[in-house]
């Protein structure tokens, strides 16, 4: 065995450490965040309810109709943006690329805003046009990009800028035109995002397309680490560059409009999850987006945990994570440095 | 080996996550109690055309914003609150009428309902807006009774004020509230019959260029007390803001400031740019007092906004002394409180 090969077998052990020390740290913060809440249960009601034993029904139906699915949701959000942010970094090759890049929040936001204004405004209208509004935001940017025909990162970077300002246009107009107490209100706290309302059935309603969408970018993970090399040396080792960055890009929209589109906008898991999944591996492969996902979740368990148990009333949960992600982002910033 | 052990991680994460969302899928048992005497049962209709089945009049109750609260304390209910909404301390009459209500738990504001903490207060009823309609879902979902009002309006605050009587046996309470305000409205009606209509125009909470516009209920306010909205013409369901010289052009004999105004009566006296207004110039300029209720909106004391206004419009008809009057008279009957005449102010 040469000392190439032993170096290599050391890093792969590291980095399986790396993940069970961060699975085993993101079950204790998802244990600890299924214990917590305003509704009193202990941890022993929680594991009558798991054995099947008996349990007082409102606790019963509490738990499972609140508490786990909302849970549950901030687990999949955390890992699903942090592993989309991962792979838009990756593919756009910018180190601060977050699902906003191509467009997806601004047309999400959107299509709430549009919810909101003409119709019901019921939350599981607003999450079916925003889930629309994010893939329609996305599906417009690479068609822009199509007709660039140079169908460079650079040109899915200005179609997303460009459908990004055009959203954020229509929704300042939106905005303008809203009754200012309700519907304007209703806008701006939709776009602070926030776990309080979410119940089994929008966790259900959300699952399929969040499972679609990452097992997707799991199964193409090789591709993705391909993405991250040049336009010539990826075609060179057979890969179908444009294509792929297409499919890609659909499985990352897919993966945070479903997530978004019932919690509202999530600002800044999406780059703290990859980079300090980054810091540890020191690489820039899937193996760290895979590790950045979990990283991401247990960040934002612990921001939810505090978001509901912080104030007397729920705090939305993007305050949270912008105050624990930006004096990150600071931080990195001295370091690199 | 080491793709394996990947792939090993990735399947047991997501078995993980599917076993755990398998497993809220179960549905909650149905365990509710047969309803025992459905005659006597209490059959209401709420603002959501939800219907709302309650075995017995509620004991216990929460109120998630302020007007249902203010209703509960109309009705004698203050005993039977055990939470209310958040920032209970900005409304001076919670104070007043039942200090103690400012340390019940809160449940959130208008944006977000505490589904938890609501349900671990365990109430008979809650009372919620139609605007959360979602977490209305949730709570009857858990089992929880819910009744959605929408008072936007005076008969929409009449029915609100009915379903919550009904829902906790303060019928009588109810009747006599109503009762009054119809008596009232009746009586500003006769006081200004064939009057002329005094040019009003009334400047909203953020600003004195913001202003009521038709569809609102500070705009029927206007109107009931013999008024003449000179912003009627703007058709609106919000403040709408307007300018400088828009209200010179309007030129109202009287300028009027609701309660909870972030400007003085001085602002607009001593500005300059106004000074032409008729209602600057003969100092015509009062503001509601923000010491005891939001009057200007359809709460169970809005009647007491229509009688303030008439007094300032129609001093001669109706004094101020009488409207201070009947304000305590009010408060007396229907809140159990003895109002400081002070704090009735113009």
């Amino acid at each position: 065995m040469s000392s190439r090969d032993i170096n290599k077998g050391d890093s792969k052990n590291k980095f399986y450490l790396q993940v069970t020390i961060a699975t085993i740290v993101m079950l204790v913060v998802f244990i600890l965040s299924i214990g917590i809440g305003r509704y009193t249960i202990s941890v022993r009601e929680i594991l009558d309810i798991f054995m099947g034993r008996e349990v007082k029904s409102m606790t019963k139906r509490v738990f499972l109709t609140l508490r786990l699915p909302r849970t549950i949701m901030v687990l999949i959000a955390g890992i699903g943006l942090s592993v989309s942010g991962s792979v838009y970094q990756t593919i756009f090759k910018n180190p601060l690329a977050t699902p906003d890049i191509i467009g997806v929040s601004s047309g999400a936001n959107l299509g709430a805003a549009i919810a909101i204004l003409f119709f019901t405004g019921s939350n599981l209208t607003i999450a079916a046009f925003a889930f629309f509004g994010g893939l329609g935001a996305v599906f417009l940017a690479l068609g822009l990009t199509k007709i660039s025909r140079t169908e460079d990162i650079t040109s899915f970077v200005l179609s997303g800028i460009v459908i990004g300002s055009i959203s954020q246009g229509v929704i300042m107009f939106l905005k303008y035109i809203a009754d200012p107490e309700r519907q304007l209100a209703a806008i701006e706290y939709w776009s602070m995002g926030s776990f309080a309302g979410i119940t089994s059935e929008k966790l259900f309603s959300i699952l399929p397309y969040f499972f679609i969408g990452i097992i997707g970018l799991f199964l193409l993970k090789w591709q993705i680490n391909i993405l991250s090399l040049s336009d010539e040396e990826g075609k060179s080792l057979g890969v179908r560059v444009s294509l792929i960055r297409v499919i890609v890009i659909i499985c990352a929209t897919l993966v945070v409009a479903s997530i978004v589109s019932v919690t509202g906008l999530i600002s800044f898991i999406g780059l703290i999850g990859p980079h300090i999944a980054r810091m540890l591996t020191k690489k820039n492969d899937f193996n760290t987006t895979f590790l950045s996902g979990i990283i991401g979740a247990s960040i934002l368990l612990v921001a939810d945990i505090l978001a509901r148990s912080m104030a007397s009333s729920e705090i939305p949960i993007s305050i949270l994570t912008t105050f624990i992600g930006a004096p990150f982002l600071a931080y990195l910033m001295s370091r690199l440095n | 080996m080491e793709i394996k052990n990947m792939k090993k991680i990735t399947i047991l994460l997501l078995v993980t996550i599917l076993s755990l969302s398998l497993i809220s899928c179960a549905a909650p048992e149905e365990d509710s109690e047969p309803i025992e005497s459905v005659e006597e049962a209490i059959v209401i209709k709420d603002h959501l055309n939800r219907e709302v089945i309650l075995e017995k009049p509620a004991e216990t109750l929460i109120t998630s914003y302020y007007i249902p609260t203010s209703i509960a304390l109309s009705l004698d209910l203050k005993d039977n609150l055990v939470g209310i909404e958040a920032k209970a301390d900005k409304r001076p009459i919670y104070e007043m009428v039942a200090p103690e209500l400012l340390d019940l738990p809160s449940v959130g504001t208008m944006k977000e309902f505490d589904l938890e903490g609501a349900v671990e207060l365990d109430p008979d009823l809650i009372v919620m807006s139609v605007r959360l309609e979602d977490a209305v879902n949730s709570m009857e979902d858990l089992g929880v009774n819910v009744i959605a009002i929408d008072p936007e309006n005076s008969e929409l605050l009449e029915e609100s004020i009915n379903m919550i009587a009904k829902a906790t046996g303060r019928e009588a309470e109810a009747k006599k509230l109503i009762d009054y305000n119809k008596e009232k409205m009746e009586m500003i009606e006769e006081l200004i019959e064939g009057k002329d209509k005094k040019d009003v125009y009334l400047g909203g909470n953020s600003s004195f260029l913001s202003t009521a516009s038709n569809k609102m209920y500070q705009h029927d306010l206007i109107e009931n007390a013999g008024g003449n909205n000179v912003a009627g013409d703007i058709d609106d369901t919000y403040w709408a803001d307007i300018s400088y010289e828009q209200l010179i052009a309007y030129n109202p004999e009287y300028i009027i400031g609701i309660p909870g105004a972030t400007y003085t009566k001085a602002d607009i006296i001593e500005d300059e740019r106004l000074q032409d207004i008729k209602a600057v110039k003969n100092e015509k300029v009062y503001f509601m007092p923000s010491d005891i209720e939001n009057w200007d909106s359809p709460v169970p004391s809005g009647i007491l906004g229509n009688l303030w206004l008439t007094s300032v419009l129609h001093e001669d008809l109706y004094s101020f002394d009488e409207f201070q009057d009947d304000a305590i008279e009010f408060y007396n009957e229907f809140y159990n409180l003895d109002l400081d005449r002070d704090k009735i102010t113009k």
